[in-house]
């Protein structure tokens, strides 16, 4: 018998392993078959989609669905394609995540480090805001934007993504905070250093894995986000909203090249945070929960 | 008045009161512990003078300044903690000299500080690494350095040493005392161990469920404690505190006990005062070291009675036998030198020193001699 070598908490044959690989192969296959479908078929001519193959390699390769879903593809009445909806995104989601993230952290803060009377039903509640369904407080919704002005606006669906997003990263940080010392925030105390001196100084930069926990959180949840784009976005709607447009149009030919070109377009941003952020978003999730 | 006043002071989570009326004087250049069990309301007090803790009651004064309202940056005080509660993001040299730079101390200044009290701990190589990267007993030096640093006018010790290896624990409690003695400064400290109690300290208070049991010099507390509690507290293994019976024979006054086959035996005081008790039941304590074999009893002693008893169970603790022995029906530990010549189940002479013992009443567990 060797020594045991696999960092395994089973031991298997060298049979067994193959099998393993197999299989996993095989779904590995399986998952990113959509994702190959989408990219070989937006870099075809519609003839080679309709006439023939999903699963086969383009014949000509080209870049003009990408080119017409970017920029000149018909969106509801204007051909723009979908780089303003784009932009709408980025100027929607930056703000909405910072700020969200911003007051999550500082409620977090408050919750664990400066108690008051009933701090547990507040954080109560804010956790309870997570379990509210969308469509639940569109109309009151719809009523407070127009009543504040911000109806049909970029600000406005920043105001609504940050109120929906506030539970989430209010429950992120209040946990990952509830483990961080208070000896320390008194330690601080003592030397002088006032509320937000605290926070800054000493919370903040242990609070990397977290932030970028909430980060990714916010970020795929108001890039994705339809219900609210479509509901609120009026004249400056979303990216997934354009994508609707643009897919669901009924009139003339469905251009399945430019369609899958665009969903891609629309998939990246989400694509890209994962991919630089990732492995933090798993240290973050695991933060807390053992020791060490 | 002292340079650290704490009169009448108490504090109440709600209706239940947590400590009861404290009141210690504090000189300066003093180091006091604050010693008791778990829950005895000593880091509470140390938290109230800090400021972490609102002060339900009474008032805290430093140096004649009433400090009740005011914010713990503003009393010039600074504390080390249990855990050092190091920040983790700065290195060695921004941490002590985080407290400075709050309070506005241009960067020249904090740096000629830093370096001096570096120097003086030993940590000046340590600067520029992060508290992780340090052991237990270079943390705990930091934290040092960052009180000191401040050059308060009171420190504060919230169990500093608890965390650290029993050899370790050794080595800096020496290096504190030798610290204090150098530097003259005033300290209160906290700890639930007796011995770093009773080797730091100029002045000791035992706290007990809220109340300081007794106030006063290590010897006080150790040779004439206050109660059964402060007897039992301080000092290992505990004072042997035996139910007796006083009797007067030949005009001094004597503890009845019983040995381990039933037979009354007398054990004669030194002490005066006892006349009052004639005939009633009290408690004699004798600490072990007060027991011990004839030629290892204490020479300048005047009052050394001889025990023959038999002994129960002997314990070789390298520099000291500990023997148990049964007295009144219950067990009375002895300190022997390690080549006394004790055998367990056998029948052996003691001697034992009562200039040392004490009585208590054992209605009230009060010293009455």
């Amino acid at each position: 018998m060797s020594a045991v070598t696999q960092d395994t908490a089973v031991s298997t044959g060298r049979a067994t392993r193959v099998f393993l690989y197999l299989i996993l192969i095989l779904f590995a296959l399986f998952y990113l078959l959509p994702l190959y479908v989408m990219g070989v078929n937006s870099l075809k001519p519609l003839p080679e989609i309709t006439g023939g193959n999903m699963m086969a390699l383009p014949q000509t390769w080209t870049l003009d669905p990408w080119r017409s879903a970017w920029s000149t593809a018909q969106i509801g009445v204007e051909p723009t394609g979908l780089r303003p909806y784009f932009l709408n995104s980025i100027l929607m989601v930056v703000p909405a995540v910072a700020i969200s993230t911003i007051v999550g952290a500082l409620n977090g803060y408050v919750l664990t480090k400066w108690r008051f009377r009933g701090d547990t039903w507040v954080f109560g509640l804010m956790l309870f805001s997570c379990f509210i369904p969308f469509q639940i407080i569109l109309i009151p919704m719809a009523v407070v934007l127009g009543k504040l002005g911000l109806a049909g606006s970029v600000p406005g669906l920043i105001l609504v993504h940050v109120v929906y997003g506030i539970g989430f990263t209010t429950l992120y940080f209040r946990n990952y905070y509830a483990s961080f010392p208070t000896e320390l925030i008194r330690a601080a105390q003592i030397d002088g250093a006032g509320f937000f001196r605290i926070f800054w100084r000493i919370l903040l930069p242990v609070s990397g894995p977290i932030a970028v926990v909430s980060v990714i959180w916010q970020f795929t949840n108001i890039w994705n986000d339809f219900l609210f784009g479509v509901s609120f976005g009026g004249t400056s709607q979303p990216m997934t909203v354009a994508l609707n447009n643009l897919v669901q149009s009924s009139t003339g030919v469905k251009e399945y090249n430019v369609h899958f070109a665009g969903a891609i377009l629309a998939a990246l941003p989400t694509l890209f945070v994962y991919i630089v952020a990732g492995r933090y978003f798993v240290r973050g999730l695991m933060a807390g929960s053992v020791k060490g | 008045m002292g340079f650290l006043d704490i009169r009448n002071v108490t504090k109440s989570y709600g209706q239940v009161e947590v400590l009861h009326r404290v009141d210690i004087a504090v000189e300066e250049g003093e180091f006091l512990v604050l010693v008791g069990p778990s829950g005895c309301g000593k880091s509470t007090l140390l938290n109230m003078i800090a400021g972490l803790e609102a002060i339900t009651g009474g008032e805290i004064a430093i140096k004649d300044r009433v400090i009740n309202g005011v914010h713990p940056s503003k009393r010039n005080i600074a504390m080390v903690f249990q855990s050092y509660a190091l920040y983790p993001n700065m290195t060695v040299g921004q941490n002590m000299t985080f407290g400075l730079e709050m309070h506005g101390v241009p960067k020249p200044e904090r740096d000629k500080a830093l370096v001096s009290v570096a120097k003086l701990l030993q940590i000046d190589h340590l600067l520029d690494r992060k508290p992780g990267q340090l052991s237990g007993g270079q943390r705990q030096r930091v934290a040092m350095g960052r009180a000191l640093v401040r050059n308060p006018d009171v420190f504060l010790f919230d169990e500093p040493l608890s965390n650290l290896d029993a050899k370790l624990r050794v080595d800096m409690r020496t290096e504190i005392k030798k610290l204090h003695h150098n530097l003259k400064t005033t300290i209160v400290y906290v700890t639930h161990d007796q011995i770093e109690a009773m080797t730091l300290s100029t002045r000791i208070a035992v706290m007990n469920k809220g109340h300081v049991q007794q106030l006063g010099t290590p010897k006080e507390i150790y040779d004439t404690p206050a109660n059964v509690f402060v007897a039992t507290f301080m000092g290992s293994p505990a004072m042997n505190i035996v139910p007796a019976t006083l009797v007067i024979e030949g005009g001094r006054p004597q503890a009845a006990v019983t040995d381990a086959e039933g037979q009354v035996r007398h054990l004669r005081f030194s002490q005066p005062g006892l006349a009052a008790w004639e005939g009633k039941p009290i408690l004699l304590g004798i600490r072990p070291e007060a027991i011990t074999d004839p030629e290892g009893a204490d020479r300048k002693s005047g009052n050394i009675v001889a025990l023959r008893n038999r002994v129960t169970v002997t314990e070789p603790a390298g520099a000291d036998t500990f023997v148990t022995m049964t007295l009144s029906g219950k067990d009375a530990i002895a300190r022997m030198r390690a080549d006394a010549n004790v055998v367990a189940g056998q029948a052996f002479d003691f001697a034992v020193n009562m200039e040392k013992a004490v009585a208590f009443d054992p209605a009230t567990e009060e010293r009455i001699a």
